[in-house]
């Protein structure tokens, strides 16, 4: 555990330190992703099915805010549709329109969840999506992940119905659109991912609001089986041709996947839990206070540069330095004692602290200073 | 003279500045009326908006059948027919953001009280300093 704790601490500094670097490749990736899938999964427009388009448009994601790069999916996906047929792109563009002027509002600040849905429905592993969602995010976030769904079977109808579309005369204008609007709202499959994606999302969120020990773990485990249940009462009910082997194996995905973020999310040590009683003129508090799980990276500092010596004022035994100047380095090692001994008092003499220096090491600033686990703001 | 109480405060406040708080300064700019009457009233022109898409798609979808039928129909159940799922629909979403933005209204109140006491908690720290 000290390993992974470490390896989490030296993470957390390398994204601190260069951040303005790896934000903006991590976008520019996921833009590249999302394009490229809509460009492979559709693909009608040869003139933006082109790997140029895709990067430029993706270059341009990487320093524009996150909102910015679902409008450029929504704009890339509607060019598609519109050269599959000029009807389908106006259904299709209808359905962005009544998503963002109902439901948007409520949480205008989820637009990644609404790209990242989609694109894991394409890649198979949907399932992860209501449990991180319900672990990371409020409860409204329920309705951005109720878009996300609709977008990908919005998109997953026009490439099913693409072939019976380019047989149809473009007279047929009427009947396109029928065609369409009536696959998308008679999608029972749609519906039943959409109750049951926002029902998870919403225990998961509750759950891991509670003050019990384990309150996340139980959250993903419930979520999971909770999605589970209510996908295969879906396909008893609608007959929408759920794979159980997938759900399940997706499930469990879920689940690694959801302790590997509550690993960089939540990381406490239950057993050093303390229940504290006090009051003031108004109140009585019931304080329950659960430490985090932290070490301290090893870390190197250089602590003086001497200056150049008189050479012949001090002289040596054995054969003198050939350089004029000595550095004084301290090399810090993590705190092998895990977070059990993390609030232990920490001094120069401390096992695990090793000086190059003639003398008594100091302690490192960085060490201890945190500035509390910061509490959150009600 | 450094304080670190002082800094921590300090510390936490701005981080609140910056992310959470940042909204909800801008909704305790408004009074509480106000506040939920305009977001309401933004509400009820989006919800027109989409009923309006929404009557366009019914209509492309069964343009034939209407168009058959226009001088056959009793045109007054008709429209008596869409201003109900219209005054439904527009009427329910309306109630529904008016929920939604007094919670949000409370809370963020809430959320501000609590940066308020820890402003003139600051406030009094400065001044025992000096």
């Amino acid at each position: 555990m000290t390993v992974l704790l470490e390896m989490k601490e030296r993470i957390k500094l390398i994204y601190s330190k260069s951040e303005v670097f790896i934000v903006p490749v991590v976008k520019f990736l996921l833009a590249f992703i999302v394009f490229n899938t809509l460009n492979g999964r559709m693909g009608y427009m040869t003139r933006i099915n082109d790997m140029k388009i895709v990067l430029i448009a993706a270059l341009a994601c990487s320093f524009l805010p996150v909102g910015l790069m679902t409008l450029m999916a929504a704009v890339f996906s509607l060019m598609h549709m519109y050269a599959l047929s000029m009807e389908v792109a106006l259904v299709g563009l209808c359905m962005y329109l009544i998503m963002y002027l109902l439901f948007f509002r409520f949480s205008p600040k989820d637009s990644l969840v609404v790209v990242l849905t989609p694109l894991l429905f394409a890649l198979k592993i949907p399932y992860v999506v209501p449990i991180a969602v319900g672990l990371l995010c409020g409860a409204s976030s329920l309705v951005s992940v109720g878009c996300g769904i609709a977008v990908f079977y919005l998109l997953q109808t026009v490439i099913d119905s693409a072939p019976n579309i380019r047989t149809m005369g473009e007279e047929e204008i009427l009947e396109k659109v029928r065609m369409m609007v009536e696959s998308i709202i008679g999608n029972k499959a749609m519906l039943v991912m959409i109750a049951a994606f926002a029902i998870t999302v919403l225990v998961v969120y509750l759950i891991r609001r509670m003050s019990v020990d384990y309150s996340w773990t139980i959250a993903m485990v419930a979520g999971a089986m909770i999605n589970v249940v209510l996908l295969l009462i879906g396909d008893l009910l609608y007959d929408v041709n759920i794979s159980v082997g997938s759900v399940l194996m997706g499930s469990l995905l879920a689940i690694v996947v959801a302790k590997v973020v509550e690993f960089f999310r939540f990381c406490v040590d239950y057993s050093r839990t303390e229940k504290v009683q006090f009051e003031d003129d108004e109140y009585y508090y019931y304080v329950k206070a659960v430490p985090k799980m932290t070490v301290a990276v090893p870390t190197k500092t250089v602590k003086k540069i001497n200056a150049q010596r008189d050479m012949a004022a001090e002289p040596r035994s054995g054969g003198a330095r050939p350089s004029g100047r000595s550095v004084d380095v301290e090399r810090t090692a993590p705190d092998r004692g895990g977070s059990r001994s993390a609030s232990r008092p920490r001094d120069g003499a401390r096992k695990g602290q090793r000086s190059m220096t003639v003398g008594k090491a100091q302690k490192p600033e960085n060490a201890d200073a945190d500035l509390g686990e910061y509490e959150e703001w009600p | 003279m450094l304080s670190e109480e002082r800094i921590i405060l300090m510390t936490r406040m701005a981080s609140y500045e910056q992310g959470e708080g940042k909204k909800n300064v801008k909704i305790g700019n408004y009074f509480r009326s106000d506040y939920i009457a305009l977001q309401t009233l933004k509400a009820v022109v989006c919800a027109i908006l989409v009923f309006a898409i929404l009557f366009g798609l019914y209509v492309l979808c069964n343009f034939e059948e209407l168009m058959e039928n226009l001088y056959k129909m009793d045109l007054l159940a008709f429209a008596k027919d869409v201003l109900m799922y219209f005054a439904a629909m527009v009427g329910g979403y309306a109630v529904l953001v008016y929920v939604v933005c007094t919670w949000r209204y409370a809370s963020a109140k809430k959320s501000l009280k609590c940066y308020y006491h820890n402003l003139k908690k600051l406030n009094s720290l400065y001044q025992d300093g000096q």
